[in-house]
Formats: structure tokens, C-alpha cells, sequence
């Protein structure tokens, strides 16, 4: 058994549009080790969630995806997940079962019209072949790790009278009451307040230590970054400009982009380097964006640029 | 400096429920002060409020405009007319907050049209002078919102709050829809032109790690109190009240090394 759950190799996206082809993500290549947190870092438009879209096989059907993404689950025969065919029983172990996903609005990602309890149980339902009863067991037992109190009346309850904050501990129960070996979490706390997203990320953390999965975390927000994340992969553009552990990329990062990033989040560290404004540097990693890739030690690489 | 504006036992409720109960704070000239809050906390209304967008039911909002001390929540709508280009607002959502049929002139001229001032000549200079000023280039004008990005509408927005030169700008979340790097763009872009103009700002934000860097003074709702106000640097090293302490005990650190150990709601005295 290898460190690696998820190999993703010189994986290629372009969409057809109207106004032609949009390269959305370019060779981009990674692994997810096992039972750790890796980040994937960019702005909006930077390919972070096509990325964990074709993990899961989600792109709509104008995209074109060349390059590979296989999955090594433990104990089992690795999944060339980018190479299955649609109908293939394979490719609905990995939607869900093996992989499963957390969403940025926990409004959108529920059914507003099924109570939580049979949402959260549906997804045991759809995977094993349990009854109904042990499956609302199980959900029961998901939902109370999550944090959420007096278990059996919230599970009567519909999503419209359960908080944002409730909300999305419910889909992590969701997510994660089939055991996934890979949890992608898509910006899950953007939409909450900050109290709450505290509560999440700790929950988060605490949930992937004990249940020892990886998890797959997509933000923009490098103050979430340093909090959840072992391993750190920064995209600009539809490539990876720079991937290293989460202390190399926050304290000694070596793309402008990188630092560029980090200038501009708010906090002490702009205030000492006022006049170093974001848009001349954001130029200065547009210009590298040709060059290649190349590893600088075991566990950092980043993008050759044009200083 | 000067006060400029100054909000005594405001109050407002929505069918029964006290959404902003007795609050009371002021605003001195040319300062930056920011109000957070959890969402319901009631930063919104309070703002609509001190703009009457909405009308408080009791309380007073006094303002000195460039004529004197004025009582806003007393005014009429035709007398709160000529205050309305002191005061303007800067809003959250910049796709929702432009007109997608206007073009940037259009939407430029607009305030100036409703107040009556200059000539088409002077309206044009003008926008153009606006839009150098939030580093747009002056081929934006015969264009439609959708041709820009989220950063560029929100200089649009900014433009269009400040071509009547008000002198109290009110910001409700106006960078939180924003990628980091445009927003601390347009924190520089709203700083520069503070600094040029004088202007005071209200900052309404639920991002603590802004408010800290952008704002002089920062006041604290919840459920509709204000439960803390001081200076930003007072406010955030030596925080009095216990949301305060949970709110601040909320923002991740960019250091690994200093794990989120948010405090437990439940443990605190917070009402």
C-alpha cells in the first residue's frame, strides 16, 4: 500500500464555449497522500474546483478532459477513475462511497423537501445493503459525532429550520457516514460567520484525525489554509504554481504569485510592506505562467519565473 | 476633528422583534470605523437606519452636514434630498448592485441627473474624472457591467458613491464578495482615496482580519446590542466583552503553529 490515495497526472481541461475554447486547467499533476489534509489554493477562475469536479466525474458534458486520475483505495485494486466509462458500477463506489463532497451552500446542497434524518440515512441506503432501520441508526450515530444535539427530533426536522452553521454539519454527516477514504471539502465555510466557520474547521480537523481519511480542502482563505492543511498546492490560472508543505508555503514561499497571496491577506504583514502593490506582482506570475514546474527539494516544487 | 455624525438610543423592530435595541455611538470626521458582527447581529439595519432607507422607531441620528447639525430621522424625504449627496453607500454584491442594462456613463450620471447638477458637458468631464480616479480607463464608460470583472464593478460602485463628493461613505460588506487579491486592492484604492478626499467611512464587515487592518475604531453588535466600542488596536488586544473574546478567538491564524481554539459559545456570558 502506497502514501498516495489519489494520483492525479497531467490532467487537462478545456471547455467549449460559445467564444471558443477555455483551457481550464493545464497538466495539472498531484498527489493527495493518505490520511492528511492537502489544500488547493488560487483565486476564482483558477481551476480549484473543476480540479475536485473531475475527481468526482462532475464536468458538465462541452468539457474535455485529458490525462489521468486514479484512486488507490486501501484494500482494494486501484481506480483509473478518469478512464471509466459512465455506466461503469465503479464509478458509483467512487461518487459518494469512497469519495464524497461538501459543498460551499449548505442551503443548495440539501433537499428542501426530505428531513435531515432520511437525507443523511439515503446515503447509507445507496451504498450498503442495510435496512431502513440501521441506516437511520447509523445516520443518528454521524450526525450526534458532528456536534448536533437531541439527535432523534433533529432528524425529523427539514433544513429550513436548522441554521447555516447546523446545515453544514449535516452534510458532513452526509459526506461522511459511508466511511469516504477521500472528503473534498469545497470552500464549505465561505458562506458562515466566522464563529461558526471556526467550529467547522475545528470539526473538520478533529473528524479526519479520528476517522484517519484524507481530505481534499478548496479555499481561497490562507488563514483556513494554515489552520486545516499538512500539504499546500497553490493554483494560478489552471496550473500549479507552487506545492509544498503548509510551513514552507506560509513561511518561505518562493512564487510571487505565493507571495503575492499572502501580501494581500489582511493582516500585519501587508501593513509592513505597504507600496508593494498586489497588481504588479499578480503581472509578475502571469509572465512565468510558461515556464515549467520543477521540484527544489523531496516535497516542494514550484513554477520557474521571469523575475 | 470634528464629529460628524452621532446616533443616540437607535432603535428598530421588525413585527415584534428588536432588531437593533437602543444604540448609540459617534463618528468623528475623516476616521474609518467598522462594525461586526455575527449575520442577524443587526449591523444592517442599523446602517439602513442611519441612512433612512429605513425609518428607526425611536432614537436619533444626528448629522453635521456642510449646512449644520441636521436630525435625520426627523427630516422629511424632500428635505433628506440635499443630505443624500453627503451620504452615499457602497454595496455588498457588485454584480446585483449595477444596472446590466445601463452602461458605466449612464450609471455614473445617474446620481448627478437626480441632483439636478451640471451640464451634459460637465457630467461627462466628471465621469470620466471619477473614473480615472478608481483606476478605470476612460473606454470603460460606453460599456456595460458585464464586460467587467468583479474588482472592476466594484470600482464602478465605488465611482458612482463618490461622484456627488459625499462625505460619509457607508461600505455594507463591500470587499467580503471578493477574491483576497482584489480586495486588498480595493482596501488600497478605498484608503487612497480617503486620504484624498477626507472622507469618514462606515465599514460594516463580518471579516475580522479587515476590520482590523482597515478600520480606526470598531464597534461590536450582537443580537442587536452594541456590546463593545473602542479603538481597533484597544478593541482587539484587550477585548472587555466575551463575544468579543469568541469573535476574536474565531480568526485562523496564518500560523500552523497556533491552532483555532475558538471558545465555546455556551461556556460565555454573553447576554
Amino acid at each position: 500500500m502506497s502514501d498516495c490515495l489519489l494520483s492525479i497526472n497531467d490532467l487537462s481541461v478545456v471547455f467549449k464555449t460559445e467564444f471558443g475554447f477555455v483551457q481550464a486547467l493545464d497538466q495539472v499533476s498531484f498527489n493527495v497522500p493518505r490520511e492528511s489534509v492537502t489544500a488547493l489554493v488560487g483565486e476564482s477562475g483558477s481551476g480549484k474546483s473543476v480540479t475536485s469536479n473531475s475527481i468526482m466525474r462532475l464536468l458538465p458534458s462541452n468539457a474535455k478532459c485529458v490525462g489521468g486520475i486514479t484512486m488507490y483505495p486501501a484494500n482494494a485494486d486501484p481506480i483509473p477513475i478518469s478512464s471509466l466509462k459512465p455506466k461503469d458500477a465503479r464509478l458509483r463506489r467512487v461518487r459518494g462511497e469512497l469519495v464524497s463532497m461538501v459543498f460551499q451552500d449548505p442551503m443548495t446542497a440539501l433537499s428542501p423537501v426530505h428531513r435531515i434524518g432520511d437525507q443523511v440515512a439515503e446515503a447509507i441506503l445507496c451504498h450498503r445493503k442495510v435496512n431502513n432501520k440501521t441506516a437511520w441508526n447509523e445516520a443518528a450515530t454521524m450526525l450526534t459525532r458532528v456536534g448536533i444535539p437531541d439527535v432523534q427530533q433533529k432528524m425529523r426536522m427539514y433544513p429550513f429550520e436548522f441554521s447555516g452553521g447546523m446545515r453544514q454539519r449535516a452534510i458532513i454527516a452526509m459526506a461522511l457516514v459511508c466511511n469516504p477514504q477521500l472528503l473534498i471539502c469545497d470552500e464549505p465555510t465561505t458562506a458562515l460567520d466566522v464563529t461558526v466557520q471556526a467550529e467547522i474547521l475545528v470539526l473538520i480537523k478533529s473528524l479526519q484525525k479520528s476517522l484517519k481519511n484524507s481530505v481534499l480542502f478548496i479555499t481561497h482563505d490562507l488563514g483556513v489554509v494554515a489552520q486545516v492543511a499538512d500539504r499546500v498546492v497553490i493554483m494560478y490560472n489552471g496550473q500549479i504554481v507552487e506545492e509544498g508543505s503548509v510551513r514552507k508555503i506560509l513561511g518561505t514561499p518562493e512564487h510571487p504569485y505565493t507571495r503575492h497571496l499572502l501580501t494581500s491577506f489582511p493582516g500585519a504583514q501587508r501593513k509592513q510592506q505597504s507600496g508593494s502593490r498586489p497588481g504588479n506582482l499578480k503581472k509578475a506570475a502571469a509572465t512565468g505562467a510558461d515556464t515549467e514546474l520543477i521540484w527544489t527539494s523531496a516535497d516542494h516544487r514550484v513554477r520557474r519565473y521571469i523575475q | 476633528m470634528n464629529q460628524l455624525l452621532s446616533v443616540n438610543g437607535l432603535c428598530k423592530s421588525y413585527s415584534e422583534q428588536m432588531v437593533v435595541r437602543s444604540v448609540s455611538f459617534d463618528i468623528r470626521e475623516s476616521s474609518t470605523v467598522g462594525i461586526v458582527g455575527e449575520s442577524g447581529s443587526g449591523k444592517t439595519t442599523l446602517v439602513k437606519s442611519i441612512l433612512r432607507a429605513i425609518k428607526p422607531d425611536a432614537g436619533s441620528v444626528r448629522y453635521h452636514s456642510r449646512a449644520g447639525w441636521k436630525n435625520l430621522d426627523q427630516l422629511s424625504s424632500k428635505d433628506l434630498l440635499p443630505l443624500r449627496r453627503e451620504i452615499q453607500m457602497i454595496f455588498q454584491d457588485p454584480f446585483a448592485s449595477l444596472n446590466p442594462r445601463m452602461t458605466v456613463q449612464a450609471i455614473l450620471e445617474e446620481p448627478l441627473n437626480i441632483h439636478k447638477m451640471g451640464n451634459s458637458t460637465w457630467r461627462k468631464q466628471r465621469v470620466a474624472e471619477m473614473l480615472q480616479r478608481v483606476q478605470l480607463d476612460a473606454s470603460s464608460a460606453g460599456r456595460f457591467p458585464h464586460a467587467f470583472s468583479g474588482g472592476q464593478r466594484q470600482r464602478i460602485g465605488i465611482a458612482r458613491a463618490l461622484i456627488l463628493e459625499p462625505r460619509l461613505v457607508v461600505c455594507d460588506e463591500s470587499v467580503s464578495a471578493l477574491d483576497v487579491s482584489v480586495q486588498a486592492q480595493i482596501l488600497d484604492l478605498l484608503n487612497d482615496l480617503q486620504k484624498d478626499l477626507g472622507l469618514t467611512y462606515l465599514f460594516v464587515a463580518h471579516d475580522l482580519s479587515v476590520v482590523r487592518e482597515f478600520c480606526d475604531e470598531v464597534l461590536v453588535m450582537y443580537k442587536g446590542r452594541l456590546v463593545e466600542q473602542g479603538a481597533t488596536k484597544q478593541v482587539f488586544d484587550k477585548p472587555q466583552h466575551d463575544y468579543t473574546r469568541l469573535l476574536l478567538s474565531a480568526i485562523p491564524s496564518l500560523n500552523p503553529d497556533e491552532p483555532l481554539q475558538p471558545l465555546d459559545r455556551k461556556l460565555l456570558d454573553l447576554d
